[in-house]
C-alpha cells in the first residue's frame, strides 16, 4: 500500500518550473558585469581565510598610523575602521604627482564561524594588518568516541 | 586636489615593463606622490608587505630603478575563503634630472611607505640675494 504518490505530478509544476527559468535569467542579468567572481569594491580589501585555531583577515594599509586604525568585534561581525591622514609635512608643499588617496574608511566583515572576541589579536606590520580571530570552542569540531 | 571623503579601492596595476628581477609572482606599480619641499623633491611609494631588508634602489645614470618584493608567503595550513586583491612585488623607475644631488639620495621605509628624499642640487636650491646699499 502506498502512502505517498512519489510520481504524482503536481499541478503547480510548471509553473514553479517557469519561475526557476525567471529567477535563472534575473540572475544571469544582474549578473553580467562580475568577472571577478564575487569581489566587493569596499576598501579595504581583504584576505580571508582559515586554519583550525583561526579565522585570519588580511588587508594592505599602507601609511596608517596603528593609532589611527580601529579593529573592532561584536558577535561575529568585525569592523575595521580608520583614517589615512596627508603626510603632513613641517613647510607647505608643491606636489607634482598624485596617485595616492587619503581619507576615512570603514567596513564590516561577516565572520564565517563563530569567533571569541575576546582574544582577538592585531598586528601592523609593513602596512599590512594581519587580525587573528581565534574560533569559538563551540564551532571546533568534537571528536566523538565510539565506544 | 579636492579631497575625498572615503578612500576608494584601487586595483592594483601590473607594472608595465618586464622586470629585470626574475623569479615568481607578480609585480605591481605602486603608487606615488611626489612632491617638492625648499630643499628637496619627496617621493612616497605605498608598497604594502615589502620588508624594508627587500627594498632595493638603484641610480643608474639618471633612472632610480626601485625595486620591493614582498614575501610570498604560502597559506600553508591556512584555507583562504575569500581573496580580493593579489599579493605581489612592486617595481618602478623615475627619471630624474641634473637638479638632483645624486649622491645624496635618502630612503626611508615606514608602515609600508617608502619614502625617497632627493636633496636638490646646490644650482637648483634658492638662493637669497642680498641686496647691497650703494
Amino acid at each position: 500500500m502506498h502512502f505517498v504518490n512519489w510520481n504524482k505530478a503536481d499541478p503547480l509544476d510548471s509553473i514553479t518550473h517557469i519561475q526557476r527559468e525567471m529567477g535563472d535569467l534575473f540572475d544571469f542579468l544582474s549578473s553580467a558585469p562580475q568577472a571577478e567572481g564575487y569581489v566587493s569594491e569596499e576598501f579595504p580589501q581583504v584576505i580571508l581565510s582559515t586554519n583550525k585555531e583561526f579565522v585570519i583577515v588580511r588587508a594592505e594599509l599602507p601609511g596608517i598610523n596603528a593609532g589611527d586604525l580601529d579593529v573592532q568585534v561584536v558577535n561575529d561581525l568585525l569592523t575595521i575602521k580608520g583614517e589615512r591622514k596627508p603626510t603632513a609635512e613641517a613647510s607647505a608643499v608643491t606636489y607634482l604627482r598624485r596617485e595616492r588617496d587619503h581619507g576615512t574608511f570603514a567596513r564590516s566583515i561577516m565572520m564565517p564561524e563563530k569567533v571569541d572576541p575576546d582574544r582577538v589579536t592585531a598586528s601592523y606590520k609593513d602596512g599590512v594588518l594581519i587580525i587573528k580571530l581565534p574560533k569559538a570552542q563551540e564551532s571546533k569540531p568534537k571528536q566523538v568516541v565510539i565506544k | 586636489m579636492d579631497r575625498k571623503e572615503h578612500l576608494a579601492v584601487e586595483k592594483k596595476k601590473i607594472a608595465p615593463d618586464k622586470c629585470v628581477v626574475t623569479g615568481k609572482g607578480n609585480w605591481y606599480f605602486p603608487p606615488a606622490d611626489i612632491y617638492e619641499i625648499p630643499d628637496s623633491f619627496v617621493i612616497l611609494l605605498d608598497m604594502p608587505g615589502v620588508p624594508i631588508k627587500n627594498i632595493t634602489i638603484d641610480m643608474q645614470d639618471n633612472e632610480l630603478v626601485i625595486n620591493g618584493e614582498v614575501s610570498l608567503e604560502t597559506y600553508a595550513d591556512e584555507k583562504v575563503l575569500y581573496n580580493e586583491y593579489n599579493i605581489g612585488h612592486y617595481h618602478r623607475h623615475f627619471t630624474v634630472s641634473d637638479a638632483i644631488n645624486k649622491e645624496k639620495v635618502e630612503a626611508k621605509m615606514s608602515n609600508g611607505v617608502l619614502r625617497l628624499t632627493l636633496p636638490k642640487a646646490a644650482h637648483v636650491k634658492p638662493r637669497k640675494i642680498e641686496v647691497k646699499a650703494e
